[in-house]
């Protein structure tokens, strides 16, 4: 390979390792083809260049762009869109590599993995992916100096090294800019549409659904409280409830409109802020019984859960103010009261029966609680969580054959028991518990933290919550799932509690993972204007941004120019050629000027011929310096001699 | 002359302009979706545009550029202007061009502290003169976003010797209007050694003194058979000056191929006979300065 070759297939290959890199988080979210077909391209171009075969003509490149667009389109059933977009931007990349020959092509290739790092972020703004997107950024950037490069571009991280010490140069212009720069409250042409499917829970519950929700670490949400952390049992985090039945799956229902009934405060209240990761759902997530919450953010619906008017897309931030002890909807309205009787007609009917006989046997409605949860407690009811499928009729085959349930079958079971009683009773879906993190000093709600309970209306009490679960598990409750399951069943789901080490690292990382959130992603208005105020300005608008803006800009820049001016200032001259160079400016002052390739002993013999006076000092400068230049080892106090010498002498 | 901020000019380069325009597209989209590493992304990149601007600048601020003596080609190839450009800081400086209009631009790099030149070759077309009369020293180093420029005046004039004939006839054999008193130097007898000086014939060398002495002498032969020509522009056949100049040129380097000494004579300019390459630069050097046009520009 020539050397030019050489310099060829580097430069592309520094292109083509961008883009995989930029391609990097969106592999495993493209369409398996779509994927493989990229990666492929890539493959292919460095081969072809290595070995020297020919690109592609431009008919067959045609016909592949129309194809991979059909491909899209069938697949995605639209172009546009960000699965869409991302897929065919990330086609689009492989077939302009497939035509690559020379810097301008590559430098199409760059921007296009620019974009792809930008797509990223549309889909995620983790820790994890900026970790990722940032060196890529920079290896796009350093393969931009390689292929903008004319000479040689040095050793072979070079490039990566210049563009590091480029883009720490650039850090305080671009945290300038990230601090300041006004963020607008909505978009200019509407928010994204939600595509991607979020762990956690949905509108509807089936069995099993929450059981699946176990395997998942995955944080729902982080509360930061303002007083003291509530007791566990307290830890009730309502987020929808589950009104309607069908005998298998339980689900919101599609009443709306519904009188809120009056809520009773007792006891004191506890203040805490949610920071709620994307759920791609309506639903909030707050303590029982939620009182106050961020202006705006959500309304309260008829049954006490919280809902945004828009699906939560991105991490929202709201703090809420809640009392662990209420007494809330004492009087009911007649349809409220026969939504939360209903029952599916014909379905489970041995549990329709067994409701029968035990109210029956029971002198009050709360006597009869007892007596259902007295069933669940003494007979053999398994708390587990891989529970076995139901049958259709799933109250019927969990009570009479399998026995063994998660939180989701308790709840529906006791719930269907009760309503078949006559008591008003419906399905509350959320999260129980959290992990406290003693590092960032915030609790943490996690998908395994999800659960279902139950809520019974009895005159004169209202609505009160009954949790099933802890009848058969009290452990779930007071202790959390570690403690209420089978060591071995926490092993096979690999949920096991780990080392201390690792605990605390976890707790880092979640930490991090949570300041993130607070200073990156959640980084909006309020916290500019936070800032803003905080730097002494009055009133935070347009002419606070500006002058923050420009002042900050200002000051970054000065920072660079100074920081470069640094870094190419004139190198030391050796202080022997600075005492010569004395000298001869000395001489030069007075109109005797060394000629062009004159060697000092010329010069000095010059020098006597226009100014005998001066000529035995002008000797013994020329003497000494040469001594110091050109001898092997030449002495320390002939530098000193040089220096005396220049210093007394005047012409 | 030293290259200063303010003589020293940017601008952004159509990669540039792209580039901005990605930038713009992106703040767009991050704002309009809420997406703060979006934001983050784009002014990380904006600023790393910022410090390419400013490294642009910085790569040709404080160098030396010089320019040098330029070698007379013949009408019809290339003049090389050769521009020394130091670099006195401690950052090495690269991807610097030379730009001059009519000539393909040179690239160099500089390491700290050092010095490298430019070589700028101009195509010529006609004989006479050329001056090269402006130059961007510019440089797109990093990133290709930004191009910075400044103008150098350098003026140096590089003389463009007559194109050579191709079928030019032997010059005319009698010594005719020889002058009398000229050495008549030829091959035929050895008539002593003589220091070497540059421009003998190496063939001429006395290589076994050489080799005993270690001094390089050169054999000087006296002979009747070859005289010293004198050429003048009244022999030279041809159509017009430029034809009967071409001829003279081709005379002129036949002779001092053969390591001939001689002369030429043109109407205003007597030059006496003598052999080496001072006196070829010397006639050549008449011969594209006799009654020339104006210099052409580069």
């Amino acid at each position: 390979m020539s050397p030019e070759q050489a310099a060829g297939f580097r430069r592309l290959a520094w292109t083509t390792g961008g883009l995989v890199a930029a391609l990097g988080p969106h592999l495993l979210r493209l369409k398996p083809w779509v994927s493989g077909f990229v990666l492929a391209a890539c493959a292919w171009r460095l081969l072809a260049e290595l070995r020297g075969w020919r690109l592609p003509p431009p008919l067959l490149r045609g016909m592949i762009a129309g194809t991979v667009t059909a491909g899209v389109f069938l697949s995605y059933s639209t172009i546009t869109g960000l699965d869409g977009g991302t897929a065919l931007l990330a086609l689009m990349s492989a077939l302009k590599l497939l035509e690559a020959r020379n810097a301008r092509d590559q430098t199409v290739l760059i921007f296009i993995g620019w974009f792809l790092c930008l797509a990223s972020f549309l889909y995620a703004q983790d820790v994890r992916t900026a970790a990722w997107v940032l060196p890529t950024v920079w290896l796009l950037a350093a393969a931009l100096l390689v292929v903008s490069r004319r000479g040689d571009d040095g050793p072979p991280l070079r490039p990566f090294r210049t563009t590091g010490a480029m883009l720490l140069k650039g850090a305080p212009i671009a945290l300038i800019l990230f601090s300041f720069f006004p963020r607008l409250a909505g978009g200019f042409w509407g928010a994204p549409s939600s595509e991607r499917a979020v762990t956690g829970l949905t509108e509807e519950m089936s069995p099993g659904d929450i059981s699946d929700l176990t395997l998942n670490d995955v944080v729902a949400f982080r509360v930061r409280f303002e007083g003291a952390l509530p007791l566990r049992r307290d830890r009730y985090w309502r987020g929808l409830v589950f009104s309607q039945f069908d005998g298998y799956t339980w689900s919101r229902g599609d009443v709306q409109a519904f009188y809120r009934e009056p809520t009773t405060r007792l006891d004191t209240p506890i203040d805490y802020t949610v920071t709620l990761e994307p759920t791609g759902q309506h639903m909030l997530f707050a303590l029982d019984m939620v009182d106050r919450w961020t202006p705006g953010i959500a309304r309260q619906s008829w049954d006490f859960s919280l809902r945004a008017a828009k699906p939560v897309n991105a991490v929202l931030r709201y703090e809420a103010r809640s009392f662990p002890r209420y007494r809330a909807g004492e009087q009911i309205t007649a349809g409220l009261r026969n939504l939360n009787l209903r029952l599916p007609p014909g379905r489970n009917p041995r549990t329709l029966e067994l409701a029968g006989i035990l109210r029956a046997s029971a002198r009050s409605d709360a006597e009869y609680i007892q007596a259902v949860l007295d069933l669940f407690r003494r007979q053999a009811f398994y708390y587990t969580l891989s529970p076995p499928g139901l049958a259709r009729d799933s109250v019927d085959d969990f009570l009479f054959n399998t026995r063994r349930g998660f939180c989701g079958h308790f709840a529906s079971a006791f719930t269907t028991l009760m309503r078949a009683a006559g008591i008003p009773a419906r399905v509350v879906g959320g999260y129980q518990g959290g992990d406290w993190n003693p590092v960032g000093g915030y609790l943490i709600v996690r998908q395994s933290h999800a659960h279902a309970w139950s809520e019974v209306w009895l005159p004169g009490r209202g609505w009160s919550r009954v949790d099933p679960t802890a009848a058969v598990a009290p452990d779930r409750i007071e202790r959390g799932i570690e403690a209420s399951v089978a060591g071995s069943e926490l092993l096979e789901r690999g949920l096991m509690s780990d080392s201390e080490f690792a605990w605390q690292a976890r707790m880092l990382w979640d930490n991090l993972n949570a300041e993130w959130n607070d200073w990156v992603v959640r980084f909006d208005r309020a916290t500019q204007d936070e800032i803003l105020s905080g730097l002494g300005f009055k009133e935070p608008g347009w002419a606070a941004f500006a002058t923050a803006l420009a002042t900050g800009l200002a000051l970054a820049v000065t920072l660079l120019a100074l920081w470069l001016a640094y870094e190419f200032r004139p190198r030391r001259a050796d202080p022997v050629v600075a005492a010569y160079r004395r000298f001869i400016r000395s001489l030069a002052r007075k109109g005797i000027e060394t000629g062009t390739g004159e060697a000092p002993r010329d010069f000095a013999k010059r020098v006597r011929r226009l100014r005998p006076d001066l000529s035995l000092p002008a000797l013994a400068i020329t003497e000494t310096y040469l001594r110091l230049r050109y001898l092997p080892h030449p002495a320390a106090e002939d530098l000193r001699l040089l220096r005396n010498l220049v210093a007394r002498f005047r012409p | 002359m030293t290259l200063r901020s303010g003589r020293i000019y940017i601008l952004p380069t159509s990669l540039g302009s792209a580039f901005g325009l990605m930038l713009f597209a992106m703040l767009l989209g991050s704002l309009n979706y809420g997406n703060n590493l979006g934001l983050a992304l784009t002014f990380f990149l904006s600023a790393l545009g910022v410090v390419a601007m400013h490294a642009c600048h910085r790569n040709l601020e404080a160098l030396v550029a010089r320019a040098m003596d330029a070698d007379p080609p013949f009408a019809g190839h290339e003049a090389l202007f050769h521009i020394a450009v130091a670099n006195p800081g401690r950052v090495p400086r690269c991807d610097l061009e030379a730009v001059a209009t009519g000539a393909p631009e040179s690239t160099v790099s500089v390491a700290a502290g050092s010095e490298s030149s430019f070589t700028l070759r101009v195509p010529t077309r006609r004989r006479g003169s050329i001056v090269l009369e402006r130059v961007e020293i510019a440089t797109r180093f990093p990133y290709g976003l930004f191009r910075a420029w400044a103008v150098l005046h350098p003026g140096t004039h590089c003389l463009v010797y007559p194109q050579p004939a191709r079928d030019a006839p032997p010059p005319p054999q009698e010594p005719g209007a020889a002058g009398g008193g000229a050495a008549r130097r030829g091959e035929d007898d050895f008539a002593g050694l003589k220091d070497y000086h540059p421009g003998d014939p190496p063939r001429h060398i006395a290589w076994k003194a050489y080799a005993r002495a270690g001094e390089l002498l050169v054999k000087e032969f006296s002979g009747e058979a070859e005289v010293t020509p004198v050429f003048s522009l009244d022999d030279a056949p041809g159509s017009d000056l430029e034809a009967r100049l071409s001829v003279l040129a081709r005379w002129v380097l036949d002779a001092h191929a053969r390591g001939l000494a001689f002369g030429l004579r043109l109407p205003g300019e007597d030059i006496a006979p003598e052999p080496g390459d001072a006196q070829r630069r010397r006639c050549l050097g008449a011969l594209a300065r006799f009654d020339a046009p104006e210099p052409d520009v580069a």
